[in-house]
């Protein structure tokens, strides 16, 4: 069973991340983004993490892919070309930098020898991740921190789109 | 079984889609939804981590890594809608979205 989940959101995530990545109409790359991310959270909740699936499913499905949507809706549907041919000098690099990748991996993989996946009682996780964001000796101070920055987020965000109402953008 | 490696491949294969994305598009806001895939590959594989080279005595994990993920998600987030705010003021301005096109730091 656990097997079958993982194979099939895995298979929607590539699928959703391939047509993302080339196909010609923006708006179908959107919803293709929509697919990735899905899948993405089916995943989680193979692993157990259900608070952040569903997190998953609230925050990017439900809103980044509708920013996305509207920022397309106030821009230009053209989706330009794909620029394939100046990254083909790229491609050895990228291979070494892959190659290299696998070997950490290969490291990775022989620590966790044994240890399979073994879930069909799901148990809520959002108690301990709850604990974890507001203890001093956890993640209290980032936590704070993701706040400050999210305030700035919202300034800057209204400021730069009130400079462009204006018309005086070099303010 | 499913184990460890199959996330971390699968991880790395949706971030290598991402990265294509980000090089070869040329409309920012398609590189804005690469970078969007990449970041959940990494999300994907900091999850994996948790669960299988975290366990604790009594067999339950703690979710640190879950931890880890939920900052990323609103730090994405937050880049999105800078982001898109900038994207739409460059296309108020220059009536293009197109990389190749914004190749200055001012006008």
């Amino acid at each position: 069973m656990l097997d079958f989940m993982f194979v099939f959101f895995a298979a929607i995530a590539l699928a959703g991340g391939l047509v993302m990545a080339f196909h010609q109409s923006i708006v179908h790359s959107a919803f293709a983004l929509v697919a990735v991310l899905f899948g993405v959270a089916g995943l989680y909740w193979t692993l157990g993490a259900d608070l952040l699936g569903a997190t998953q499913i609230l925050l990017y499905v439900g809103g980044v892919t509708i920013l996305l949507l509207f920022a397309v809706m106030l821009s230009t549907r053209d989706a330009g070309r794909l620029a394939i041919g100046r990254y083909i000098l790229m491609a050895p690099v990228l291979g070494l930098l892959g190659a290299g990748l696998l070997r950490v991996y290969q490291g990775v993989i022989a620590i966790s020898e044994g240890r399979e996946l073994t879930l069909l009682e799901p148990e809520p996780t959002s108690d301990a991740i709850g604990q974890l964001f507001v203890d001093p000796h956890g993640f209290l101070l980032p936590f704070e921190v993701l706040s400050v920055l999210l305030l700035v987020v919202l300034v800057g965000a209204v400021t730069v789109a009130r400079q462009q109402q204006e018309g005086t953008p070099d303010a | 079984m499913i184990g460890l490696e199959h996330y971390l491949y699968l991880s790395g294969v949706v971030f290598t889609l991402g990265l294509c994305g980000v090089m070869m598009r040329r409309n920012v806001i398609l590189v804005l939804m690469g970078v969007e895939i990449m970041l959940n590959a990494a999300n994907l594989a900091l999850v994996a981590f948790n669960k299988f080279m975290l366990p604790g005595a009594d067999g339950t994990v703690a979710p640190d890594g879950q931890v880890f993920v939920f900052f990323t998600i609103a730090v994405a987030a937050a880049e999105v809608a800078v982001a898109l705010v900038i994207a739409v003021a460059l296309f108020r301005r220059l009536d293009t979205v197109n990389v190749d096109d914004v190749a200055n730091l001012r006008w």
